[in-house]
């Protein structure tokens, strides 16, 4: 399906389930409220609920429990999205990623959803399949022309790159808003927000740890790879590196301090989550936007754009 | 004992789930061997791993090297294969099943050893990642880049949020009660005393390793032992 399709086919709603992420929650909270934020301007309301947990993906793809533990902790997740009635918005690929993959497996493996069921069923709760996952580029590729509306601050004159990460575009390639290999969806918003957009050769590759590599092999493979990303990051002097994941923004962000820490190379690019950008070209606090909690010099970008961090 | 999923182990009512667990694998029998999938994977490009070489070993029923093999926790599940694969070949897939495979035949536990403490937490909390930081350069680092003692949660209490997130205590026991009944408990507590290796068989490996075929049943691998 063209991908223009793809995207008019995303539902848009007035409410939507946010469905948080323990890394943006513990590492990132500014993921999740520059989110809130931007969808509270769209008119957009986002339904919490402290019954949502980690996705449950991560200990299938760490082999430290098979699918039959990690299943029935995703649909129990999914079965609290769909209890608010509503859509969910994932700000992270790996959470997208996970309910949306076993959303469908079990879909499409009804004795198997029996078998979840009667487990959920022990606890009141049950997966019925009924809401949709939408992954943040989702959403925005959707609002793109209401967002442009409630850009008050255009960012002139940043020099801005994008890393979209894996498991989106990649692993849901069929179904995802963007062509794997050549995205625009985050172009096309940061020309909205008013910024330059800069490209660098390994702006499509892995931020270097994929799901686990950076605890398995760090130093013989994640390491080494995240230098080349950095490297060629470094050399077109971008201001800013914009994601969509809050994994991605682990990796990148405190990636970058652990290379200054061994004495590798200082690269100095500040790390933002797309929310968090266009967040700053609708003038929002940027304390409220999180971006306190980032490692790389975000204070360099705020002051290039005169804003204080108070 | 060294095989972890052992049925016995698990609760009744939920063992046969686990065959479930490679219904995920993909069809390799489809693969032609093109090796598009090496050009844009980040393990090939820092290191010998080869992600067409290893489906043609297994497709060749060389399946013990594959699990006995270092290359095995390579991949970093990327999917960047995936998405260039002209057969849609989902090999991360197979690899997260490959990994099980490995594990009940005894192999790569020091590897998963490493990720224990996030299981942990997991378990401990219903979240994964939680914000107090095993790197405490990272909270001065903080400090340094914002107006606050670096803690995250100081951050966040500036940020207008709780001190920390977390989930209901009703959430926790039903995420605790599904890794009770489902196993993952029990593979979490013997975890740290898994040393010892006890290779299984080839007959015993097949029996484990099975790939989904086109309608939806066991394929099994060929027979014949070529190394060519
Ligand atoms: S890209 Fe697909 S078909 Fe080609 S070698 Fe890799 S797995 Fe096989
Ligand atoms: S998922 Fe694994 S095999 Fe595939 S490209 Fe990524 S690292 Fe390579």
């Amino acid at each position: 399906m063209p991908r223009a399709e793809i995207v008019k086919k995303v539902p848009i709603n007035d409410s939507y389930f946010l469905f948080r992420s323990c890394v943006s929650s513990s590492k990132y909270p500014g993921i999740e409220t520059s989110t809130e934020e931007v969808f509270a301007r769209l008119g957009i309301e986002l339904e919490d609920s402290p019954e949502q947990s980690c996705c449950g993906g991560f200990i299938t793809f760490t082999s430290l429990a098979e699918v039959t533990a990690s299943l029935p902790a995703v649909a129990r997740n999914l079965s609290i999205i769909e209890e608010s009635g509503k859509n969910a918005l994932t700000v992270c690929n790996g959470c997208h990623m996970f309910l949306t993959e076993f959303g469908h497996f079990m879909d499409h493996n009804p004795d198997i959803t029996n078998k979840v069921n009667e487990m959920l069923g022990m606890i009141g709760r049950e997966y019925k399949g009924t809401s949709h996952v939408l992954h943040m580029l989702e959403a925005v590729a959707g609002l793109k022309n209401r967002i442009k509306e409630l850009i008050t601050r255009p960012l002139k004159g940043l020099r801005v790159a994008t890393h979209y990460g894996c498991h989106y575009l990649y692993g849901f390639k069929h179904d995802a808003v963007d062509d794997p290999y050549m995205p625009t969806v985050l172009e096309e918003l940061i020309e909205i927000a008013g910024a330059e957009n800069v490209t660098y050769p390994e702006a499509r590759t892995c931020c270097g740890s994929g799901l686990t590599q950076v605890i398995i092999h760090k130093e013989e493979m994640s390491l080494p790879f995240l230098k080349r990303k950095l490297d060629s990051l470094k050399k077109i002097e971008a201001d800013v590196l914009i994601v969509v994941c809050p994994y991605c923004m682990t990796i990148l962000d405190r990636g970058q301090f652990k290379m200054e820490e061994r004495g590798i190379e200082e690269y100095g690019v500040p790390v933002l989550y797309i929310n968090q950008l266009l967040g700053l070209a609708m003038g929002i606090d940027p304390v409220r936007l999180g971006l306190e909690a980032h490692i790389t010099p975000v204070k360099r970008l705020l002051e290039k754009l005169e804003v204080s961090n108070a | 004992m060294s095989r972890l999923f052992d049925k016995k182990l698990r609760p009744e009512l939920y063992s046969d789930l686990s065959e479930l667990t490679f219904r995920f694998i993909g069809d390799l029998e489809k693969c032609m061997q093109c090796g598009k999938c090496v050009g844009n994977c980040p393990a090939a490009s820092v290191t010998q791993y080869n992600s067409r070489r290893i489906i043609h070993s297994i497709k060749l029923g060389n399946v013990e090297d594959v699990i006995k093999s270092e290359e095995l926790w390579s991949c970093f599940f990327c999917s960047s294969c995936y998405a260039s694969c002209p057969k849609d070949i989902n090999f991360p897939f197979t690899v997260a099943m490959l990994r099980y495979a490995s594990l009940y035949a005894g192999y790569g536990w020091e590897y998963v050893k490493k990720l224990l403490p996030y299981a942990l937490d997991y378990y401990r909390t219903g979240m994964t990642v939680l914000q107090d930081e095993r790197n405490p350069n990272i909270t001065r680092r903080r400090a340094n880049n914002s107006n606050t003692s670096g803690s995250m949660a100081d951050v966040r209490e500036k940020m207008g949020l709780s001190r920390e997130r977390k989930v209901s205590d009703r959430a926790l026991s039903e995420v605790q009660f599904i890794s009770d009944v489902s196993g993952m408990t029990r593979i979490l507590k013997e975890l740290p005393h898994k040393e010892e290796k006890a290779p299984l068989t080839r007959a015993e490996l097949d029996r484990m390793v099975t790939v989904t075929g086109p309608n939806g049943k066991f394929a099994g691998f060929p027979e014949e032992d070529d190394n060519a």
